[in-house]
């Protein structure tokens, strides 16, 4: 027959349990709503590229190749052309007329945004990139490039 | 000279006498950098960077200027000399931009590695960098003066090496500035020797600048396919595309040495009027079709012809490979049953091999003690070999010898002149019999001016000076002197190519890689088969087109002037188009021919079998596959073969036959086409 003692200890043990419980069940969840809602990321969070534009609008893009030269995966790749009088691409002598990341490759480490001489490539937080047709996993310099602000 | 003793670092390090330090310690494993001194050229003390402790000398001396001397003692990794590399490094960047990204010399700059290896961290100055644009010299050479940092390599280049002086020096001190020759504008050979002699990125090409980076490129060393004189160039591909050639690891028999065709006319390879399909002729003009189809009708009409016994001509090319003229030769002499076959001869070779007499080397030229050229220009037509003759006269002091129709580039440094009539060349060698014999050795290089009997009487003439004599035969494109010594000449009562153009009674006229309709009218109406890379004038005449790779597309083996053997690597592809060898094979399976008295078509089949048949082709294989040269051993002189007279193809630095013509980088310049005698 059970003594009081461990009687009271059980319950004790209920309430302390329930206390954690009932405090959690009132505070706000940790969980995200994701997809019904945006998901909440990190500003150093790795997502697909940008390419970023400079105050005047021209691409900061030179076309110097150092990240293609710096993935260890392989996946950027580059066309390089000569901005003229009339057409002007870049604040630079030259441009990237080809600009391509393979994100079937890609492996998001982050070395061609270390790798940049011009802050021209960083990582957005863009991550929703499954597709059925790998070939539509070669993003292109219009897909990658900040829309130019209106 | 007397050797001499002397300490650099602690390590004691013997040298000639009047070796200058630089070279001593280079010898010894020990580096000291430098960015005006330049092997081979006129010193010039202008970076600094070379300084050295030397003990009991007051001050840091600069090690590209001076003589080792016995009982030297040098320092070159004290704190001081460290401290002077750094701040003279600091002062060249005070105005050089670090635009390292875009500039074109990124990631091969020797600024940048000295920067990397001795210079400071960051700079103290904070004064704005001044910017001067960029400027267009020629198609070919563009200035970008702040990044220019005044170590005067290429205007020593361009007057030392070349000969031409295009590039000076203007203004005093800090804005001291390189010059075209002609005020706004450069007025040379176009060579790009200047660029690719630049330790940084002030001098750009128009092929390269801002298409690409070094490391992105692959780099292919293969031989030149312009000239006869086999230099090597080293094609950066990309894409397969040319984006560029040089030859920065001076590999090769050129060493560092190329002209304009060998570093800039690649792009005909990429020309949009190259064929890359099979072409018939049908009653409407030309249709194209597959490959399978063509050579159906190829090998079908060939058989046909073969059975009735009909007459065929052959006509090979200057441009192929050695293993492609033996196949082509063996093809026509064995499977076609004809010995009408020839090429275009630009030089008389063929004396020259019957001669039996020594041929000089590309080496015997920077060597000989006195040279000879007789009725060429041989700054235009064979500029590294002129390279090679004025490389010699600087640094051995060579007596060289010109005999010619008008001035020539090799006057200036001529010790004597003969101006000769047209005809009358041997003559004007003659007079120079008196000073010839009191030279040591002597080497002579003569054009088409001299051929058949004037050949022989030429090398009497050289035996009777009672020195040891060497012989150039001067021929045109990248690989005559191959195609006579693979015997793409006809034999035993085969016609030439003057008498299978005008025979008329021709059933069957194979072209491989040549454009006799150029020349040379075509009497009868033959089955005409051209394999080229260009719709040419002999192509549109034809009823069966094939498609061909260059040799920029093919790998294999090319003789030069001078008989050096090299290896061609395969640079690229150019989807559509097979390489003549292929064809010949594909052609010869159709036909149901033995292939196996034929052999297989891969160059390296074929040239096991070229080592084994062809007198002095037995060469070194692994010196060839290692991108070496050997020069071909002495050759029975052909005694079958027909000979004709020769006709050299007048090319010019800017013209280079038929590839020249889809060359857009050469026809751009300003000097094409060029000229001959025109000094």
């Amino acid at each position: 027959m059970p003594n009081i003692q461990e009687i009271l200890g059980s319950a004790a043990a209920i309430a302390k349990g329930m206390s954690v419980t009932l405090r959690e069940m009132v505070s706000p969840a940790v969980t995200e709503g994701y997809p019904d809602e945006p998901p909440r990321l990190q500003e150093r969070f790795r997502g697909t590229h940008i390419l970023e534009r400079d105050e005047n609008g021209l691409e900061k893009c030179v076309a110097c190749f150092l990240c293609a030269a710096a993935c260890p995966s392989n996946c950027i790749y580059i066309e390089a052309a000569e901005n003229t009088e009339t057409t002007r691409i870049s604040g630079a002598d030259r441009y990237a007329k080809v600009y391509n990341i393979d994100y079937s490759r890609c492996i998001f480490c982050g070395y061609c945004v270390e790798a940049c001489p011009t802050d021209a490539i960083v990582h957005g937080h863009g991550f929703e990139t499954a597709s059925y047709n790998t070939s539509s996993l070669i993003y292109r310099k219009e897909q990658l490039l900040r829309p130019v602000k209106t | 000279m007397a050797n001499v003793k002397l300490t650099i670092d602690g390590k004691t390090v013997e040298a000639p006498a009047n070796t200058l330090l630089i070279e001593a310690a280079r010898r010894a494993g020990i580096e000291i950098p430098a960015f005006c001194y330049y092997e081979g050229l006129a010193l010039q003390a202008a970076c600094r960077m070379c300084l050295v402790e030397v003990e009991k000398a007051p001050k840091l001396m600069t090690a590209c200027t001076l003589p080792v001397a016995e009982g030297m003692v040098v320092r070159t990794n004290t704190p001081q000399v460290a401290q002077a590399r750094k701040s003279m490094l600091e002062f060249v960047l005070t105005n050089h931009p670090l635009d390292c990204p875009v500039c074109d010399k990124g990631g091969e700059c020797e600024l940048q590695d000295m920067v990397f290896r001795y210079g400071a961290g960051e700079s103290r100055f904070l004064e704005v960098k001044q910017h001067v644009d960029e400027r267009e010299w020629s198609p070919v050479v563009f200035y970008d003066r702040p990044r220019c940092i005044l170590c005067f390599r290429c205007v020593r280049i361009c007057a030392e090496g070349m000969g031409v002086a295009a590039l000076g020096v203007v203004n005093r001190g800090a804005s001291s500035e390189i010059a075209p020759n002609r005020g706004d504008h450069l007025e040379c050979d176009e060579c790009g020797m200047c660029i690719d002699i630049c330790p940084v990125g002030a001098l750009t090409s128009g092929t390269y600048r801002y298409r690409t980076r070094p490391w992105e490129m692959q780099h292919v060393g293969t031989i030149c396919t312009h000239c006869a004189d086999g230099c090597k160039t080293t094609l950066g591909i990309r894409n397969n595309r040319i984006h560029r050639g040089n030859n920065r690891d001076r590999s090769g028999v050129n060493g560092e040495f190329l002209c304009i065709k060998g570093r800039y006319a690649g792009d005909f390879a990429h020309h949009e009027e190259r064929l890359l399909t099979p072409l018939v002729r049908s009653q409407d003009g030309f249709k194209p079709v597959s490959w399978a189809e063509a050579i159906k009708t190829v090998a079908g009409r060939f058989a046909e012809i073969r059975q009735r016994g009909g007459k065929f001509g052959v006509i090979g090319s200057n441009h192929t490979t050695n293993e492609e003229n033996y196949y082509l030769q063996k093809l026509a002499r064995t499977g076609l049953g004809t010995n009408n076959i020839d090429h275009h001869r630009t030089g008389d070779v063929l004396s020259l091999l019957r001669a039996r007499v020594p041929l000089a080397t590309t080496a015997d030229l920077y060597h000989s003690k006195a040279v000879l050229i007789v009725g060429v220009d041989l700054a235009q037509q064979h500029s590294f070999l002129a390279y090679q003759i004025r490389a010699n006269w600087r640094h051995h002091q060579a007596r060289v010898y010109t005999v010619r129709r008008g001035p020539v580039r090799e006057d200036k440094i001529a010790a004597r002149i003969v101006s000769v009539e047209p005809g009358g060349e041997l003559a004007g060698v003659e007079t120079l019999r008196d000073d010839l014999a009191k030279e040591p050795e002597l080497v002579i290089l003569f054009g088409d001016a001299i051929q058949g009997e004037a050949v022989a009487r030429l090398t009497e003439f050289g035996s009777s000076l009672g020195i040891p004599v060497k012989y150039v035969c001067l021929v045109d494109y990248s690989n005559s002197r191959g195609a006579v010594e693979m015997g793409v000449l006809p034999a035993e009562g085969g016609m030439t190519l003057p008498e299978m153009m005008a025979a008329g009674d021709l059933d069957a006229l194979w072209v491989v890689g040549a454009n006799p309709l150029r020349r040379h009218a075509l009497a009868g109406k033959p089955f005409l088969v051209v394999q080229d890379l260009f719709l040419t004038e002999t192509a549109q005449a034809a009823d069966v087109v094939l498609p061909a790779a260059s040799a920029y597309e093919k790998s294999g083996t090319v003789t030069n002037v001078c008989g050096e053997v090299q290896r061609l690597q395969k640079a690229f592809e150019t989807p559509g188009t097979k390489t003549d060898l292929e064809i010949f094979g594909l052609i010869a399976r159709e036909m149901g021919l033995d292939l196996k008295q034929l052999g297989p078509w891969t160059p390296s089949a074929v040239f096991a079998e070229i080592a084994r048949t062809v007198p002095g082709y037995d060469l070194p294989v692994e010196v060839l596959e290692a991108g070496g040269a050997v020069q071909a051993g002495p050759s029975d002189g052909l005694p079958d073969a027909v000979w004709a007279p020769v006709q050299s193809a007048g090319d010019t630095l800017f013209t280079s036959g038929t590839l020249g013509r889809y060359s857009k980088m050469l026809n751009a310049v300003r000097e094409a086409p060029g000229e001959l005698y025109r000094a």
